[in-house]
């Protein structure tokens, strides 16, 4: 039981009127994980949410929550699950707090404890103060919040969190971001749909790519970020330099001459750039500065889902290396020479 | 306000499918007490209007009919149109609201089944539909004064009622696409079911086929069914009343269950 993922999909499909928002749909989360689903508008990530908890029912394929079928074990499911979505679906009629102590009741909290619980999912958002306001009279930061606390208030072992950073300020963002991670630490499964690419490269074990319905890639941030190219920006003193004779240096793939300098790409700079710092010294010019891009998870993310993309993406990899919450998706670092 | 400590229920002791319903049926509840001057005094305004101008004033007109006073002749058909359109009206509108917000999908994802929501959801439907009819019973005992024949067998009619209208409000919460629609089953099949059930006259003064194509209107049993609990006077048996009304609120809940567990405009 123990080893049973906490999320199988496998071959999900679902069609709307001849739109197929899954199309096969495959993918598996290991409990305790933290898995992001990131892809483009429309890519299928909020039916894939739906179909798990019971409002969507798959056309075809199966998907199974710690062990539960989401078709035939909807019960056991939904007692493992609670989702944070992305619209703002709360009865405005009462005060969340008691909103909070109806959603923890629904899952079988008693009466006695819910109230404690509710207390406690709000404390955890930083709304204590709030629990005798109604939903409607909450900023936009702090519904986002709320949100996040009625997932919280049932206690349970996988949160689904749909956007949960949508349309909040820099602030509140990391706010929520130290939340879910706290809870990831303790031991809570997360999947989170995200369209940024910096929430999914700092909280995210592993990432799936998905894109018409379809699973691009599932690969840790680190990995899929290796997937893009890296970008070397030097300032050359005197004249221009021959293009070619950087070209020509083993691992470059592009390389842009302009006026005051000289713009290389390639697959990984730190394996080209005292060749190419070399070739052009041999052109009897000086480096004055150096900058390194490296390539983040947005350009990885442009590169598979993008107009060119294959649609297959390439090779798909299942590493389950578990990494530390990622360094900053665009490293620079400048040297002066 | 009502003291809302009152309507928890000590459960350290009680199964969790329990716990569930009640936590959703306390909602439901507080969602009739919390708000009594929009869900519960205007239908108490209207239906004492009703009693004032037809009871009392026509009444005291067309005197005896059935061989009881016309307001005593009228009051269970009052009763009973309280108690149908507010407990039709709490479970439509109270499911439809919370699919047109969304929340209904937090019951949805909850582990909360169809018949505990259902349950839930007829329990406030009963409570705005009991406390409309009682206090409509009391306005009108107020001007007649005369004692109730049949008590257990009046609670007996008045809950099936209830219960009844609650879950065919329940196919109209789960049906209504706008909440213009939601009016439709209460203005053009309830109000006229309701006027032509024999109501405001006996059904002996109708015509032979009219009277005989009024024993297909349930409100007849449900109308003659409180008659006879309150004066003792009927135009049906009420024993076959209390039948059918119990084997149509079977058939319509069964209904509300069969649509729930296929998410009929529930889900996608």
């Amino acid at each position: 039981m123990t080893n049973t993922p906490a999320i199988e999909a496998e071959g999900l499909v679902k069609r709307y009127d001849g739109v197929r928002a899954l199309d096969g749909l495959t993918l598996s989360v290991d409990r305790g994980e933290f898995f992001g689903l990131l892809g483009p508008n429309g890519a299928g990530k909020t039916t894939f949410i739906e179909t798990l908890v019971g409002l969507v029912e798959p056309t075809a394929g199966q998907a199974a929550v710690f062990g539960n079928d989401v078709e035939t074990e909807q019960q056991a499911v939904r007692n493992h699950v609670s989702v944070a979505p992305q619209e703002f679906n709360v009865d405005r009629f009462f005060p969340i707090q008691e909103v909070l102590e109806h959603a923890a009741r629904i899952h079988g909290v008693r009466a006695s404890d819910a109230r404690e619980r509710a207390a406690e999912a709000l404390e955890s958002v930083g709304l204590a103060a709030k629990g005798d306001r109604k939903f409607r009279a909450l900023s936009g930061g702090m519904k986002r919040r709320f949100l996040l606390a009625r997932a919280l208030v049932s206690d349970p072992d996988l949160l689904i969190l749909d956007e949960p950073t949508a349309g909040v300020d820099v602030e509140i963002r990391r706010d929520i971001w130290n939340v879910v991670q706290r809870l990831n630490d303790d031991g809570m499964t997360v999947l989170l749909t995200t369209h940024y690419i910096e929430e999914a490269e700092r909280l995210c074990d592993r990432v799936c790519v998905v894109d018409g319905g379809q699973t691009v890639v599932v690969d840790t941030p680190g990995q899929l970020r290796r997937r893009g190219t890296d970008t070397i920006r030097a300032e050359i003193d005197g004249e221009r330099v021959h293009a070619n004779r950087l070209r020509a240096v083993d691992g470059v793939d592009d390389v842009a001459v302009t006026s005051d300098g000289v713009t290389v790409r390639a697959e990984r700079a730190e394996s080209v750039l005292a060749a190419v710092v070399t070739a052009v010294s041999r052109q009897g010019r000086t480096v004055e500065t150096l900058e390194v891009d490296r390539a983040s998870l947005e350009d990885a993310f442009v590169d598979l889902t993008g107009p060119g993309a294959d649609g297959s993406g390439g090779p798909e990899s299942d590493e389950t290396t578990t990494s530390q919450p990622s360094e900053r998706s665009r490293q620079s670092s400048t040297t002066e020479q | 306000m009502t003291d809302d400590s009152t309507l928890s229920v000590p459960d350290s002791v009680v199964p969790t499918w329990v716990v569930r319903t009640l936590g959703l049926a306390r909602r439901e509840v507080l969602r009739v007490t919390r708000r009594a001057k929009n869900t519960v005094l205007p239908p108490i305004v209207t239906n004492g209007l009703y009693i004032t101008v037809f009871g009392v004033i026509l009444g005291a007109r067309i005197g005896e009919t059935q061989g009881v006073p016309y307001l005593q002749f009228v009051l269970p058909g009052l009763i009973a149109l309280g108690a149908i359109s507010q407990s039709f009206q709490n479970a439509a509108f109270s499911l439809f609201h919370s699919r047109w917000e969304g929340y209904v999908e937090v019951m949805i994802a909850a582990p909360i089944s169809s018949a505990e929501g259902i349950v839930s959801y007829l329990l406030g439907s009963a409570v705005r539909g009991l406390l409309v009819g009682g206090a409509v019973f009391a306005l009108g005992y107020l001007f007649t004064g005369t004692p109730v024949r049949h008590p257990a067998l009046l609670i007996a009619f008045v809950v099936v009622v209830v219960l009844l209208f609650g879950g065919l409000g329940l196919v109209g919460g789960m049906w209504a696409d706008d909440f213009d629609q939601l009016t439709v089953f209460n203005q053009f099949l309830i109000r006229p079911l309701v006027f032509f059930g024999g109501v405001f006259y006996p059904l002996a003064d109708l015509p032979g086929i009219a009277r005989t194509v009024s024993y297909l209107n349930p409100i007849v049993y449900i109308v003659n069914g409180i008659r006879f609990s309150l004066t003792g006077i009927s135009s049906v048996p009420p024993l076959t009343s209390l039948a059918v009304l119990v084997g149509a609120t079977v058939l319509v809940v069964g209904l509300d269950v069969w649509l729930f567990e296929r998410g009929f405009g529930l889900t996608e």
